[in-house]
């Protein structure tokens, strides 16, 4: 019995994290920006099909294909803030960017499944089947991979929030906007990179998710709920909270698989949801403000 | 006022429309897209009235859709009621659904409140597919026969079984809830509700109790999306799950964003015009979605006001010529 708690609790531990790569680009763009990204999830499939087409070309490069992912991310990134975002930033409704992002999604999985087809793709690395033994638990190459990308990736991010001279540019941006434009930060160009790096960790994300989920066109709406519902549960815009989140959500899903069913997955997840908007608008992690990225 | 620019008029020509469409379009095919039309449309100004109207991007119009179409049916199948109790029963039930959401609604804005509302169709979808003594969860519910012979005195019954009187029905109610709603929104309500909309602290200050008024939105909004469950399920005869996934109410945000929110007749033109297309674009696979992808997109970028802006846009050009004194 303690096998199975401790064994799930190490599988939940690397969804969690997964949930938190795909999150932290969510909070990251509403700090900045008060948007909400519709099409991130996307960005997290086309960057879970890059890294399995690159991989396969470069006949189990799996690296390869990770940094692929996470330039390819990018650049989406970069043209969704080109073409969706920045034109609509002066129009003043909040929910413009939301709904033309919605149309992005719809428009990116269907052409995806014209493209790759709805039979999912069985992405192998080198390293989903090597297993470490702890005890009585297991633990594959592949997913301690995912614990270590995620947790350094994690790490180099906030330390480029807190000490370059760029990441305090961004947190000064999600502050006011209007006063770090004073102190002579280009809010543009801030609200530019923002896009890049939460894309780049979304195709990253996607890139190692890959492995793990069920690899279709729609893999990524799978995930994007369960995103929006770490990015809320731990405060929009917190980044301390979309981690703690993210995690707990990871757990929920292997803990419901185990003693309950997957099909109450999302209902659980949601019930939380629901749950924290009701007892705690701000998110489980008290706000405060100015830790706020 | 001239006879063109009336609203009675109008309306006149719409009811006539309806009323000559099934003769135009004979083939079972054009019949039962024009059934799905007609159902679409009501999904569209239910959606457009809360959203449109009183600013709330509610994304969980799929979920009081299903809840509609599945309360209906398994009160008619398993508890053996006649067809019409059990569609005032799955209208209701959907529009208590959207008081329940409204509940957390009231207290959320903008975003937080479309998220709010897709985890609530997430979770619907979710009960739906796996509370499977109930719902029969993915395999479905099969049979579900069409609404019953209505009988006026003196007259033969009206049969439902077939598609021209069924799109009667749909289309009828569907121009019924139009006309409503249009009241409705011409009414000191439709202002109360654009107040709330567009700056709901000054709305308070006025004495407007916005939260009421948000539930009632909401409860209207979702009651109607019930409605076109009900519909939905006599019309098709078969219940699955995925009718009532996400993407539902993504495609009604379609309808509604392109057609034109903030307008009754911009969501009417907007569901007809995305049910219509993808049928004659048909051949090239998934197209569907795609398209409806692509125009949400644009007509944000380009043309925030959608198919209705585009049309004034178009008369604000024609009528100029006429001024200046060209037109005899």
């Amino acid at each position: 019995m303690l096998t199975v708690v401790l064994q799930q609790g190490i599988n939940g531990i690397v969804v969690g994290s997964l949930y938190v790569l795909v999150a932290l680009g969510l909070t990251l763009i509403y700090g900045v920006l008060v948007q909400i990204n519709f099409a991130h999830a996307d960005i997290v499939t086309v960057g879970a099909f890059v890294a399995y087409f690159v991989t396969h070309w470069l006949s189990g490069n799996y690296f390869a294909g990770i940094a692929a992912a996470l330039a390819v991310g990018a650049v989406f990134g970069w043209l969704m803030n080109a073409a969706i975002f920045a034109p609509l930033r002066d129009r003043g409704n909040e929910l413009l960017p939301l709904i033309a992002t919605i149309g992005v999604s719809i428009m990116l999985q269907n052409a995806m499944l014209v493209l790759l087809g709805p039979i999912p793709y069985a992405f192998n690395t080198p390293y989903s089947n090597e297993v470490i033994r702890l005890g009585g638990t297991f633990l594959t190459v592949q997913n301690a991979l995912i614990i270590i990308v995620s947790t350094i990736t994690i790490v180099l991010l906030y330390a480029f929030m807190k000490f370059t001279f760029l990441g305090k540019a961004l947190r000064a941006v999600s502050q006011d906007r209007e006063t770090a434009g004073l102190m002579g930060i280009n809010p543009n160009y801030v609200i530019m990179l923002t896009f890049v790096i939460a894309s780049a960790l979304a195709g990253m994300g996607g890139a190692m998710l890959g492995p793990v989920l069920v690899l279709t066109p729609f893999a990524g709406t799978s995930v994007i709920v369960k995103a929006f519902a770490i990015v809320i549960i731990g405060g929009f815009g917190n980044v301390e909270g979309t981690i703690i989140a993210g995690l707990i959500v990871g757990l929920i899903e292997s803990y419901t698989t185990q003693f309950l069913d997957p099909g109450w997955i999302d209902i659980v997840v949601f019930a939380l949801l629901l749950l924290t908007l009701a007892v705690r608008p701000t998110g489980l992690v008290a706000e405060r403000r100015e830790e706020n990225v | 006022m001239s006879i063109v620019t009336s609203r009675r008029f109008w309306l006149v020509v719409a009811a006539i429309v309806i009323g000559l469409l099934p003769a135009i379009f004979t083939d079972s095919y054009w019949r039962t897209n024009l059934i799905v039309c007609a159902i679409n449309v009501l999904l569209a100004i239910g959606l457009d009235f809360v959203l449109g109207y009183a600013g709330q991007l509610n994304l969980g119009q799929s979920a009081f859709y299903g809840i509609g179409a599945y309360a209906s049916t398994l009160l008619i199948t398993q508890v053996g009621v006649p067809f019409w109790v059990a569609f005032v029963a799955g209208v209701l039930l959907a529009g208590v659904a959207g008081v329940f959401l409204s509940v957390f609604a009231v207290r959320l804005r903008g975003h937080y409140l479309a998220i709010a509302s897709l985890g609530f169709a997430v979770i619907t979808y979710q009960v739906l597919l796996n509370w499977i003594s109930l719902t029969q969860g993915p395999l479905g519910i099969y049979g579900i026969a069409p609404p019953p012979p209505f009988a006026i005195p003196g007259l033969p019954p009206i049969e439902f079984s077939n598609l021209a009187s069924l799109f009667y029905l749909t289309a009828g109610f569907a121009f019924l809830v139009y006309l409503l709603l249009d009241q409705l929104v011409r009414s000191p309500v439709g202002e109360t509700l654009t107040a709330i909309r567009e700056d709901e602290v000054s709305a308070a200050s006025l004495g407007v109790n916005g939260q009421k008024w948000k539930v009632f939105a909401f409860a209207v909004s979702s009651a109607v999306a019930g409605a076109g469950g009900c519909f939905y399920a006599s019309f098709v005869g078969t219940l699955v799950p995925d009718a009532f996934f996400i993407t539902e109410s993504f495609s009604i945000l379609a309808m509604v964003i392109v057609g034109g929110m903030g307008t009754l007749i911009g969501p009417v033109l907007g569901a007809i015009l995305l049910t219509v297309l993808p049928e004659l674009l048909r051949g090239i696979g998934d197209l569907r979605l795609i398209v409806y992808g692509v125009s949400v997109t644009l007509v944000v970028l380009f043309m925030p006001g959608g198919l209705v802006q585009a049309a004034r846009l178009v008369a604000a050009r024609v009528r100029r010529p006429a001024k200046v004194g060209r037109d005899p």
